[in-house]
């Protein structure tokens, strides 16, 4: 019994060691500061994996009991700071000073934004937000109308296009999802602007880069317009619009894991044109019809998303002309189709991979008096593209790519036949990385290669752009690249061996962010080379082609907007002056093109009338003088225009949360802009050519429209459709 | 002897009857009152080095984006806001990793959108407004007698329509009926959330009582 006792007495009290050893502390404390040294007050201090830490005091110090043992792993978190991590034998954790780096992923940090503007939630550099596009008083629900408002763009209103520093409107290209647009923009004809091709609801980020832009792209020589659509749309909603120049009606559908949104629309210039006749003498008015699909589905962590637009466009009409009594018969029939693939997927260990791909076919009937040219293009863009994010610190991205463009055309008429075309397939790879050397300064540094297939040529093309912060709110940049873009289809379809035009961008930039408030202003300058030349009045298969044009644009832009110091008011300032000269396609001398002005001012405002439930908005447009060349003087492009006027006014009115009612007129002052003139052919009895103003088909334009949601909770609106 | 094997008995069985309540309810019974007396990132702290252990629960990673979605509102500074967001959205796709659809969880979600509405309704409202009408929605289809999802679509619904210029009174007797789920709710677990009674009162006395 007494040997029992002392062997029970000798377990409990191994039991009671056991206990102890369990239950013994180790105090593990220390303190916390920022990189410079600065206690930080509120970081999370704690072992991985168990409930024990602390959060640190006023003056950065933890102090914290633990019953681990061995070698533990202290963490140490704070909201801008990157998480440190600290391994130790727990009993040597005592005393510590821990130092915690700064988080180069907080805003703060600087931007590589040398030439890009930005309309996004999520965007850092964000310029235009994505309810701008369409509520910009010009814009006349046309994402590329809203761009034109920006510094760095030339108001050239009869074209519609985005004519970027001196560039034509052919030196931007752009992308979807990361993937080439082949055609656009509507088709049409002299002096009826055309109109971005997609809607502008599908989109949610849009990012315009009027310079100095990103490796990934290739093929424009003066900007990328990149536009994203919509990842998860919110709720099934239907979507109904009717307008004085047409209708539209959208539906939106959810599932669990996949989304599909289409739109049709049809617009018909008709009754519009019977109200309020234009200059052109219309036989059939511009009639278009339009069906867009966006179909998404989340795989995993992966996003598949499929994009098709179909559309077809006809019109016929007959213009004025200074050489032709009768004037000019000119009829279009269009019909485009475009689809689009995109998937994304994220990896574990910080890899994300895109795939994406899109076809289009566009084929344009035109006939100009007694000519038919019937054309068709098929094209095709496929790219990858890998990216890694190492830390904050280090980000690498690489990809190839490749184009595929088939072009046929005919030409017919009663003397003449011929069949012509092209095949223009290019091949490209990428690489760049992000090197963040601290919240202040940042390098980024590409390099992009293409191979040309029709003439066996290979060009590379760097790119480099830094940035460096000034201040809490402001930053410098300075960016630098060589752009390569094959020859448009106008010249290929004659000569389709000529060689890619090239240019190089040197830019530097200020900017100034801060609560509400940016200023920009961007000092630039571009070379030009390589540009297609020949030698005929028009080109043709007679011409002589060749890459023996140059020249140069140089100026600066200036951008300034400010939404919070006056209630409800929002509005921007661009100003840019251009200064460019070129010798390219039949130019007998280097001279300024009538797509180039000195000066470009826009002034956008918003107000937001809470009483009247609307919002007004204005917008004016002013544009220097454009070049032309009159022939009863001596010289090239010597001549300038008067200057462009435009006021445009628009009134969005919340009939209710689903209801709206929209009006805007264009030039509402009525200005009489003159975009150029039309000499005749030869001269009259005093030796004189005689000329005609080119006007505006119209000098205003008046739009109403009624827009209508029906969702499930019955608060959604198209205000963002306008 | 036998009184030092029984003192000895009596100990083990105290050292483990405290240890009776598991780390996680210690864990979250602390969390809780630290956030009681007001400390809330202190609370939020804590929270955040359970929901670090226990990744098969969803309720310290909710009370982690619930506390940092809430201080947002009072915080000011675009920078230090969008850092709070950012950890509340991180906290919240974790939750909703272990315990998806969950209704507690999509009103915070409202939370956190509507957070960046009140900071810029001019930036995020019209971006952001159907997205909370629409997690509302989703969560009152869930989950109809949840006093959270009731008080908290019908205060988002008031606030869109007196924007309209509708009476938010008109409110009243819903928002009544919805205080009244405060009294009828039955938590399904230990630390489900209690809050929203006191401030869903504050509501009705200030719509319906002047």
């Amino acid at each position: 019994m007494r040997k029992f006792t002392k062997s029970l007495v000798l377990f409990l009290i191994s039991c009671l060691g056991f206990l102890i050893q369990t239950f013994g502390q180790t105090t593990v404390n220390g303190s916390v500061t920022d990189p410079s040294g600065n206690p930080v007050e509120g970081a999370n201090v704690f072992l991985v994996g168990t409930y024990d830490g602390a959060s640190t005091a006023a003056d950065g110090s933890f102090s914290f009991e633990s019953e681990e043992t061995g070698v533990q792993t202290l963490s140490i978190s704070y909201i801008g700071f990157e998480t440190l991590e600290y391994a130790a034998e727990i009993t040597a954790m005592n005393g510590l000073t821990l130092k915690l780096r700064e988080d180069l992923n907080a805003l703060e940090t600087v931007v590589l934004s040398a030439g890009t503007f930005e309309a996004g939630d999520n965007s850092k550099v964000s310029v235009l937000k994505p309810l701008d596009v369409v509520t910009t008083a010009s814009a006349l629900g046309d994402f590329v109308g809203a761009l034109q408002t920006l510094p760095g763009t030339t108001t050239v209103s009869e074209d519609g296009r985005l004519f970027v520093r001196g560039g034509d409107a052919g030196e931007t290209q752009i992308f979807i999802d990361g993937i080439r647009v082949f055609t656009p923009y509507t088709p049409t004809t002299n002096n009826i602007p055309s109109r971005g091709r997609y809607s502008p609801f599908l989109f949610d980020g849009i990012t315009f880069s009027t310079g100095g832009y990103s490796a990934e792209f290739g093929q424009g020589l003066s900007s990328v317009l990149l536009l994203n659509t919509i990842d998860e749309p919110v709720q099934n909603k239907t979507d109904i619009a009717i307008m004085t120049v047409g209708g539209s009606l959208g539906h939106t559908k959810l599932w669990d894991k996949s989304s599909v949104s289409f739109n049709a629309s049809y617009i018909n210039l008709a009754p519009y044109l019977v109200v309020y006749p234009d200059r052109n003498d219309w036989d059939e008015p511009f009639e278009t019809f339009a069906g867009e699909a966006v179909y998404r589905h989340k795989i995993g962590d992966g996003l598949l998303k499929v994009y098709t637009a179909f559309d077809s466009s006809n019109f016929s009409l007959t213009q004025e002309d200074i050489n032709l009594e009768e004037g000019l018969f000119f009829r279009l029939k269009n019909r485009n189709w475009y689809t689009n693939s995109s998937y994304y997927k994220r990896f574990d260990n910080g890899w994300k991979l895109d795939l994406g791909g899109s076809f289009t076919v566009a084929n344009t009937d035109v006939t100009i008096i007694d000519n038919n040219i019937d054309n068709t293009e098929y094209s095709v863009h496929a790219k990858a593209k890998v990216r890694k994010r190492f830390n904050s610190r280090f980000k690498l991205a690489f990809g190839a790519e490749q184009f595929w463009t088939d072009f046929d055309e005919s030409f017919n008429n009663p003397d003449f036949n011929a069949d012509y075309g092209f095949n223009n397939n290019i091949s490209a790879a990428f690489a760049e990385s992000d090197i963040i050397f601290s919240k202040k300064f940042a390098v980024k540094l590409g390099v992009r290669g293409e191979y040309t297939q029709a003439n066996d040529r290979f060009s590379i093309a760097p790119r480099v752009s830094s940035a460096y912060k000034t201040g809490k709110h402001s930053q410098l940049s300075l960016a630098y690249g060589n752009f390569y873009q094959q020859v448009g289809n106008d010249f290929l379809k004659f000569s389709p061996g000529l060689d890619p035009q090239m240019t190089q961008h040197y830019i530097l930039n200020y900017q100034f962010s801060h609560e509400g408030k940016i200023f920009r202003a961007e000092l630039y300058r571009k070379d030009y080379n390589d540009l297609v030349t020949f030698d005929t009045e028009m080109a043709s298969f007679e011409s002589q082609f060749g890459n023996a044009g140059d020249g140069y644009a140089q100026g600066f832009d200036l951008f300034w907007r400010d939404n919070t110091s006056i209630k409800n008011l929002d509005y921007w300032v661009s100003y840019s002056y251009l200064d460019t000269e070129r010798q390219y396609q039949n130019f007998p001398t280097a001279a300024t093109p009538n797509f180039a002005n000195t000066h470009n001012l826009s002034v956008v405002t918003k107000l937001w009338v809470d009483k009247l439930k609307s919002q007004l908005g204005w917008s004016y447009q002013y544009g220097s003088g454009r070049t032309y060349t009159d022939l009863n003087r001596p010289g090239f492009l010597q001549e300038k225009t008067k200057d462009f006027h435009s006021l445009s006014f628009n009134w969005a009115y919340l009939i209710d949360q689903q209801k709206i009612l929209y009006f805007s007129v264009n030039n509402m002052l009525g200005f009489r802009n003159v975009n150029g003139y039309q000499y005749a052919n030869t001269p009259n009895a005093n030796g004189q050519f005689d000329r005609r103003a080119l006007r505006p088909a119209a000098d205003q334009f008046f739009f109403v429209g009624f827009f209508w949601t029906i969702s499930d909770d019955g608060t959604d609106n198209q205000l963002d459709n306008l | 002897m036998q009184t030092l094997v029984f003192t000895f008995a009596l100990m083990i069985s105290v050292a483990f009857g405290v240890t009776a309540q598991t780390p996680y309810q210690k864990g979250m019974q602390k969390a809780l009152t630290t956030w009681g007396e007001d400390k809330p990132m202190e609370a939020s702290n804590i929270f955040e080095r359970i929901a670090n252990v226990e990744t098969d629960q969803w309720l310290p990673a909710y009370y982690v984006a619930l506390i940092n979605t809430i201080e947002s509102y009072e915080e000011m500074d675009l920078d230090k806001r969008t850092a709070m967001l950012n950890k509340a959205q991180e906290y919240l796709n974790l939750a909703k990793g272990v315990s998806p659809s969950n209704p507690e969880l999509l009103v915070v979600e409202a939370q956190w959108y509507i957070s960046w509405v009140a900071f810029d309704g001019e930036k995020y409202g019209m971006q952001y407004a159907p997205k909370v009408a629409a997690i509302y929605q989703k969560a009152a289809k869930i989950d109809p007698e949840n006093p959270r999802v009731a008080m908290g679509k019908l205060e988002w619904d008031m606030g869109s329509a007196s924007f309209f210029g509708q009476d938010p009174a008109e409110f009243c007797e819903d928002l009544q009926k919805a205080i009244l789920l405060y009294d009828n709710f039955q938590a399904s677990e230990e630390f489900y959330p209690q809050h929203g009674k006191g401030y869903g009162l504050k509501v009705i006395d200030r719509t319906c009582n002047n």
